[in-house]
């Protein structure tokens, strides 16, 4: 149990951080990325002000709600880079939960292991920028080397278990036209969705003064992105077509 | 007004008697009073009070002296009214005092109500017709203190024991239920009208009938004013529309509603409509009526797809929002949620459609109807029950026409400070005031009947015309309201814990609910009146109490009061609530709150303020459903936030200072204020301090060393 990743933040029930399920999400510390828009990065670079909540007691609470709660996401910080992952999943399952899992995919090989032994039930992998590793420092703060983030999309791609790519859109990092590269580049996907960014408190304080995209401009390219994604799965098999909205 | 206007001759009072048109001003000189006439106070006292001829002589001779040797330059009526009211004192003659009273507002309060909002109700936006709606309330308050309530009830709810809600309306019932088909049968047909339509034969008509009635009814309740199953009561009209057609009815519909504000005072009338995905059951066997007023040949129940096609429709115009994409503030979309709607076809696809509402704009208010109950809703949550003789009116709908005559809040926390903490004096002090709030409501149905009985020629001839046979206003269906506010703050104060500290604080306030459904039922009983429990929306109450307990019992009331005392931002918990600061998941929420529900007939809700995150709609659909089986929750409500901003126009999710757009600081948030949506800027201080201290379901991120 010592090897077990402390949890630094809990949300009882969400209703948005796994579509269409009512879950509880637990917040673990650390990152191996520094996006600039970042809106949890006490959780990256501060995470030692954070007290710990031990696994028992969230476990104490969300059992005592256990008929509503369909499963619980692990987020974070980066929860791939806990070693103790694995056994915190465990202990987790076995209390009858299920799990989904946020990434930025960054352990591809840990990501193959979770869908492989069926310890995950759907992920969400965020997917910074365009995949060249320009773009991707940029977006994501630190180098990173791009094969890794290829290696999770394609392991996702395979369809082994639920999952969704999301990009969190700064206009000043991510003009249109590099979304649509994005686009192009998950070919296959079930899709790609776009978050807003929120300028209230950003990692980089430099980007509070960076108007977000409006909603309806967001929809817009949503949009867009959804027709780029959909003609190449109406190309690879009509199946795929389920999954789309 | 400027000119002297002379006291009146006999047939100048007749004339202002049916007028308002009062003689205001007299001007002195030295030795003479231009226009005065002594009599003229003999002749109030006398017509007014009980006072003797003598009496009253003597007392205008005093008068007259004193306005003479006082060098008065310009006398005004109220003047001489408060002279002599002077002398009425001297004479230990306190009744008559009261009897002779004028009632008004001083000038400074004139020109406050004229160029400053009115912040208690924040349905009230401000301009001249505000002001007129402001001023007349005043005084009808003061009538009704006065004049309709005893002095007990009067004084209790002036110390704020009681809140007499709607005072400033006091000669009209409170609020409104009812169903289309009485348009739909008898056409628009009112006592004041100068012209008469015929039931209507086009959809476009009967919105327009349903419009001016919610106008007319608006002018004749306090409150809000209820539709029922409207869009199956549409269905008849709908059938050969395309779906184009009827996407433009639900915009008409929802934008007439939406811009009433032109209406009574310039305030929007708050209305509700109840919408259903199945054809309940209690109309599926009912003749429909379809256009001009004649019946189909068929019943409502083959009338469900169109029924259907509507209310999606509906949702699909409150999911787009207004000409910025603000949600619509009214009308308020209330639907039913019963075990028929989870086994009738396409009902996932819908909760979907109104849960990406309930996510996207707010709007949607889900009501659960379990087992065999059916409810007619409005207002903030107020519903009404069916009976089983109201299952028998639903075979002819038009009679289901329902009204609360009066809603009475109780004071909670300051009944328990008066207890001192102690079990039976604290039973013992709420059975009391119900016993006050009681014979509130028996006055208050008094002087309704009184206005009725004039019927054609009385004032609220509205609620007396006969077109079924019976009085529009069916008094033997009338409920009286008693309320609560601050049930937590009871209970924080009697045993020192709020109610989401311990189980034994949530068990202690349903003792008390249970209590006062108990006295309740009692005091029914022995009025032969229906008085039922309701959770007050408390959009002004709630602050009054706890500003008037710092007042009065500032030991007792400065721990437990919420909300930031420095800023005068206070509070007490709405209703029997948890207090909305209190990090309880929305699960918790819902469950525990849901405990109090069943207790309290007219209905209750829970609010669930999603802040600035916008959730899933299945998520929100799969959690719906929950709440359905596994609660007694009996209604609930999700609460995005959103700020609107005055330069650019755009509006973005969450409570900001600056426009996230534009960067412009001209801005106003819109969220919920209690039962509806608002411009958060037209909030009163106690609700701004709530605002704050809602707890919007943030994750639980501890710093440490700190608890």
């Amino acid at each position: 149990m010592e090897n077990i990743p402390p949890i630094k933040g809990f949300i009882e029930t969400s209703f948005l951080d796994w579509p269409g399920k009512v879950c509880s999400v637990f917040f673990l510390p650390y990152c191996n990325f520094r996006c600039p828009f970042c809106h949890n990065h006490v959780l990256v670079t501060a995470a030692e002000s954070l007290d710990s909540i031990p696994l028992d007691t969230v476990l104490d609470r969300i059992r005592s709600m256990r008929e509503w709660i369909d499963g619980v996401c692990i987020s974070g910080g980066e929860p791939t880079i806990h070693p103790g992952l694995l056994e915190m999943i465990k202990v987790i399952r076995a209390e009858g939960f299920k799990i989904k899992l946020d990434t930025n995919g960054t352990q591809p090989e840990t990501l193959r292991y979770l869908i492989m032994e069926k310890l995950v039930d759907e992920i969400a992998m965020d997917v910074k920028g365009p995949l060249d590793e320009i773009s991707y420092a940029a977006c994501a703060g630190v180098s990173v080397p791009i094969e890794l983030i290829r290696k999770s999309i394609n392991l996702l791609l395979e369809n082994r278990v639920p999952y969704t790519f999301r990009t969190t859109v700064v206009p000043s990092l991510l003009p249109e036209d590099k979304i649509y590269e994005m686009a192009e580049q998950l070919r296959g996907a079930t899709g790609l969705t776009l978050q807003n960014f929120n300028p209230a408190d950003p990692m980089d304080p430099a980007l509070k003064v960076v108007a977000p995209y409006s909603e309806e401009k967001l929809k817009e390219i949503q949009e867009s992105v959804d027709e780029i994604i959909k003609d190449h799965n109406r190309m690879i098999a009509e199946s795929a077509e389920t999954g789309l909205r | 007004m400027g000119s002297v206007v002379q006291l009146s001759s006999p047939e100048q009072e007749k004339r202002m008697q049916e007028t308002t048109d009062m003689a205001l001003f007299v001007h002195t000189s030295k030795e003479a009073i231009d226009g005065w006439n002594r009599e003229k106070i003999v002749d109030a006292l006398v017509r007014e009070t009980y006072v003797d001829r003598d009496t009253a002589d003597a007392i205008s001779l005093e008068v007259e002296q004193q306005v003479l040797s006082s060098g008065i330059k310009m006398l005004t009526a109220p003047l001489i009214r408060e002279l002599v009211d002077a002398k009425l004192i001297e004479r230990g003659l306190e009744q008559a005092r009261m009897m002779h009273t004028r009632l008004g507002v001083p000038l400074y309060d004139a020109e406050q109500m004229i160029m400053h909002p009115n912040k208690e109700n924040a349905n009230v936006p401000h301009g001249p017709e505000a002001t007129n709606l402001t001023l007349a309330e005043g005084i009808k308050k003061e009538y009704a203190l006065l004049n309709v309530f005893t002095q007990d009830v009067g004084e209790a709810h002036m110390r704020g024991d009681i809140h007499l809600h709607d005072l400033g309306f006091i000669d009209r019932p409170y609020c409104s239920g009812q169903s289309l088909e009485y348009l739909k049968k008898f056409g628009l047909n009112l006592p004041n009208s100068l012209a008469m339509a015929k039931p209507a034969k086009h959809p476009e008509v009967l919105l327009a009938h349903m419009v001016k009635f919610a106008a007319a009814l608006q002018s004749n309740f306090a409150g809000a004013i209820g539709w029922d199953a409207v869009n199956l009561f549409f269905a008849p009209y709908l059938v050969d529309l395309s779906d184009r057609e009827v996407k433009q009815l639900a915009q008409m519909l929802i934008f007439e509603f939406s811009q009433q504000a032109v209406a009574r005072g310039g305030q929007a009338i708050f209305s509700d409509i109840n919408l259903y995905w199945e054809v309940p059951k209690h109309f599926e066997d009912v003749p429909a009526i379809g256009p001009g007023g004649t019946y189909t040949g068929k019943t409502y129940a083959e009338y469900e797809k169109d029924a259907q096609r509507f209310v999606w429709l509906l949702f699909d115009v409150f999911k787009e929002g207004d000409a910025s994409g603000r949600p619509f503030f009214f009308p308020k979309p209330l639907v039913h949620i019963t075990e028929k709607f989870f086994k009738t076809p396409g009902h996932e696809k819908f909760l979907n459609h109104i849960c990406d509402v309930a996510a996207d704009k707010g709007n949607t208010y889900f009501v659960f109807d379990r087992g065999s109950t059916a409810k007619i809703s409005e207002c903030c949550r107020l519903s009404f029950k069916l009976e089983q003789s109201d299952l028998e009116d639903a075979k002819e709908p038009w009679k289901m026409r329902y009204s609360a005559l009066q809603n009475v809040t109780l004071n909670l926390p300051r009944i328990a400070y008066r207890s001192g903490k102690d079990n039976t004096r604290l039973f013992e002090n709420i059975t009391e005031m119900m016993k006050i709030t009681a014979d509130a409501h028996s006055k208050k149905r008094e002087f309704i009947l009184r206005l009725l009985s004039n019927e054609k020629s009385g004032p609220l001839n509205l609620l007396t015309m006969k077109l079924d046979g019976t009085p529009y206003l069916r008094m033997h269906r009338c409920t009286y309201l008693i309320g609560m506010v601050g049930l937590n703050e009871l209970i924080q104060y009697h045993i020192g814990q709020e109610m989401h500290e311990s189980h034994e604080a949530t068990k202690f306030g349903l003792e008390v609910i249970a209590h006062m459904k108990l006295v309740s039922d009692k005091l029914s009983r022995k009025y032969g009146m229906r008085f039922v429990l309701e959770q007050t929306p408390a959009e002004s109450t709630a602050y009054r109490f706890a500003k008037l307990d710092i007042q009065y019992y500032p030991e007792e009331a400065t721990e437990i009061v919420k909300g930031d005392l420095k800023r005068n931002e206070i509070y007490y918990t709405n209703s029997t609530l948890y207090n909305v600061g209190a990090s309880m998941n929305p699960i918790e929420r819902t469950r525990l709150e849901g405990r109090f529900h069943p207790i309290i007939e007219a209905g209750a809700i829970t609010h669930i303020w999603l802040g600035e995150s916008k959730p899933s709609k299945e998520s929100l659909a799969n959690f719906v459903t929950k709440t359905f089986r596994y609660t007694k929750n009996d209604q609930i409500a999700f609460s995005p936030e959103f700020t609107a901003c005055k330069e650019c126009g755009k509006v973005s999710r969450g409570l900001h200072e600056k426009c996230s757009y534009c960067g412009s600081e001209d801005v106003d948030g819109i969220t919920r204020i209690t039962g509806y949506f608002t411009r958060v800027s037209s909030w009163n201080k106690g609700k701004l301090g709530e605002l704050k201290d809602r707890y919007r379901n943030q994750g639980q991120f501890k710093k440490q060393g700190v608890s």
